[in-house]
């Protein structure tokens, strides 16, 4: 209540003018959604997943949709919060038991999760990450109230060991009656409908996006009598640590005007130091250890040459930050690297030392010949391939589209558990589906939706927050579009 | 001018509230559940009874017979005594300050007064309260170090707990004192 009529009332925010362009004009007013996201990973934790939520949060709140996130609570952090733009997140006092990840009954946060849903009047729910053990109870549990359901996939699995085996079969349950599944490149869609054996065609393909505006070259920061090169990563198995700790000394023998710095933190960083130490190179390797998000750029910008190692990636962003900060691209092939970025601003290798050394020399050699663009000039290409506005857009069309479709009534999905998950596996969760279903009505015994008040809207087309159309109680929303143009 | 309107509060129960409105610059706002039921005692009592007969039949022992009755009374006194809140009031004055009384069923009563000058504003805040969330009313005092923070944070109508319409009528009517008040001191 205390917000309510802060917010710009003088002038439309230039967001509302780019938004108007003729052609979206139909389809992105036709209606607005209620979105709940939900997902472990959330600021005050620092990773892709975080970043992808609040970012693409932001840009569906800049196109009228009302937004909310749902997260545990991290330390003193829980309870309800705003954020810009009166994103309102909540905090759940939910215990956290593994990696940031929420223990799972599936039945304990069914009351919480159901209080908010009520409240906020959530007509589509946004899982993201399939680590993320709330974001799957969040479907369940959606599924159990008939509300749409969303799921990102944010990252690739493998087949063949009894853990990934066990969080695939896992997804196959959880996602087997979700609307709609979104994944980050066409390697991470291929990997997701082979594990969780689904219909290619609920699955769509939306990359992930960088903000150009945080990584812009800055060529004069960094010494043109030497060559360095820019590893940013976690220094873990999954990243290739390992190759790296055998093309330093190749390389640093080969070149001696060559310099390494390794942004990152991780248990594999140890090799490194060991390589560092057998080998004198204290004065050219630089180990910077645990770097925060703002800070990549600055290291980035020294550097000429961006090294990335992965073993395996979904969609690669800190190639693409890179990049955007004019830096040549030396990548291994793997996962859905090669469609990040076209052919001519990455040199893609196999994932082994003496190809990647090979990437790297013809890097270097282009580098001293001149033949490399500027900076400024990659910078220019990029910041046009990933932007969060072209995100927020496909996901919207995602939403139309699920919001058309129907929810799986009771006994279709209780068929559907059955016939898709196995024989098992299929009739437990559809015993586990009627007790929450059981539980629910319980729930609605208790405190009938009546009672629960409905929450006031930070955000959406009746925002306290962002009332950006005074006037927008009189007409419908097409009279709200038109006033202002 | 007196009025008394009905609402409900998050469970579904009812409360009544009453507002006076002495004069502009002071209101009081009184919330008030209903009494204790005959009906809910009656049932507490029989399951303590029925639980300790079932006790008694199985190791025959009489002494769980009394001690039954000696739980039920202290435990009916304990709760008309430090539980059960009937009636709860706020009466803001704007020269003066904000006075929160509650008054339990025993007919004890306990007062916090918080002086004008150190509150800094009445808002409705939102809350993760048991398995729910839920709306309360609350009162933001002064941190006497920093001019802008916020050293406490007090919550009004705690026990009675009623909903959204309800805190929006009071947070109005307090608003408009607050604004008289700030008005008035600006202006001497």
């Amino acid at each position: 209540m205390a917000y309510r009529g802060a917010g710009g009332h003088g002038q439309p925010p230039s967001a509302v003018r780019s938004r108007v362009s003729p052609g979206s004009l139909s389809t992105c007013r036709t209606r607005t959604h209620n979105i709940c996201m939900v997902s472990d990973f959330f600021y005050p934790n620092m990773g892709g997943v975080e970043s992808h939520i609040y970012q693409l949060s932001q840009c569906l709140i800049e196109r009228g949709h009302k937004v909310i996130i749902v997260t545990h609570a991290y330390g003193n952090r829980k309870g309800i919060r705003y954020l810009t733009n009166g994103l309102k997140v909540y905090y759940l006092p939910l215990k956290v038991m593994y990696n940031q990840s929420t223990a799972t009954t599936l039945f304990h946060s069914l009351p919480l999760l159901r209080c908010i849903f009520v409240r906020e009047r959530v007509t589509i729910i946004h899982s993201h990450s399939s680590f993320s053990a709330m974001a799957h109870d969040a479907l369940f549990h959606a599924k159990t109230m008939g509300l749409q359901t969303v799921f990102t996939d944010h990252s690739l699995f493998g087949f063949a060991d009894v853990s990934s085996v066990l969080t695939n079969k896992l997804l196959t349950v959880s996602l087997c009656d979700t609307n709609h599944i979104i994944c980050v490149s066409y390697t991470s869609k291929e990997n997701t409908v082979l594990r969780a054996a689904l219909n290619p065609e609920i699955v769509s393909v939306i990359p992930n996006a960088v903000d150009p505006t945080d990584f812009t070259p800055e060529p004069f920061r960094r010494h043109d009598s030497i060559i360095t090169i820019v590893v940013v990563s976690r220094l873990v198995y999954r990243k290739g640590t390992d190759l790296l700790s055998g093309i330093i000394p190749e390389l640093c023998q080969k070149y001696p005007d060559l310099n390494f710095i390794i942004g990152g933190e991780g248990p594999k960083r140890i090799i490194l130091e060991e390589v560092r130490e057998r080998y004198q190179l204290h004065d050219r390797v630089r180990l910077l250890g645990a770097l925060e998000h703002k800070d990549v750029r600055n290291v980035l910008v020294q550097g000429h040459i961006f090294l990335n190692t992965s073993l395996t990636e979904a969609f690669c962003m800190a190639i693409v930050e890179a990049a955007s900060c004019g830096l040549q691209v030396v990548s291994t092939r793997v996962g859905g690297i090669p469609e990040v970025l076209p052919e001519n601003l990455i040199i893609l290798c196999e994932p082994s030392v003496k190809s990647l050394c090979e990437g790297l020399e013809k890097a270097i050699s282009q580098l001293k010949s001149g033949a490399l663009p500027a900076p400024e000039n990659i910078h220019n290409v990029v910041k046009t391939f990933y932007t969060w506005r072209n995100v927020a857009e496909r996901t919207e069309k995602v939403y139309d589209r699920v919001a058309g479709e129907a929810v799986l009534p009771m006994d279709k999905r209780l068929d559907r558990l059955i016939s898709h998950c196995g024989p098992v596996t299929g009739c437990i969760f559809a015993l586990l589906a009627v007790f929450n279903f059981l539980f629910l009505l319980f729930l609605r015994w208790m405190t009938p939706d009546s009672i629960i008040d409905v929450a006031i809207d930070a955000t959406g087309p009746k925002g306290a927050w962002t009332r950006q159309y005074p006037y927008s109680k009189k007409g419908g929303e097409n009279n709200e579009m038109s006033k202002p143009r | 001018m007196e009025d008394e309107r009905s609402f409900s509060d998050i469970c579904g129960g009812r409360l009544a509230l009453q507002r006076r409105y002495y004069s502009p610059s002071c209101r009081e706002f009184c919330l008030s559940c209903p009494r204790l039921s005959l009906r809910s005692l009656t049932a507490v009592t029989c399951t303590v009874w029925l639980a300790a007969y079932g006790l008694f039949t199985l190791c025959e022992n009489s002494m769980i017979l009394s001690a039954a009755i000696f739980i039920t009374l202290l435990g009916l006194l304990g709760y008309l005594h430090f539980v059960k809140i009937d009636q709860e009031t706020l009466l803001i004055i704007d020269s003066l300050g904000i006075q929160m009384t509650s008054s339990y069923a025993s007919g004890k009563e306990s007062t916090t007064f918080i002086e004008m000058g150190k509150v800094k504003d009445v808002v409705i805040n939102e809350a993760i309260y048991m398995q729910k969330v839920i709306y309360y009313l609350c009162i933001l005092l002064k941190d006497p170090m920093e001019p802008h923070g916020i050293s406490q944070v007090v919550p009004v109508f705690q026990s009675a707990k009623p909903r959204l319409d309800c805190l929006i009528e009071v947070y109005r009517s307090c608003q408009e004192i607050l604004a008289h008040q700030k008005a008035t001191s600006a202006s001497p």
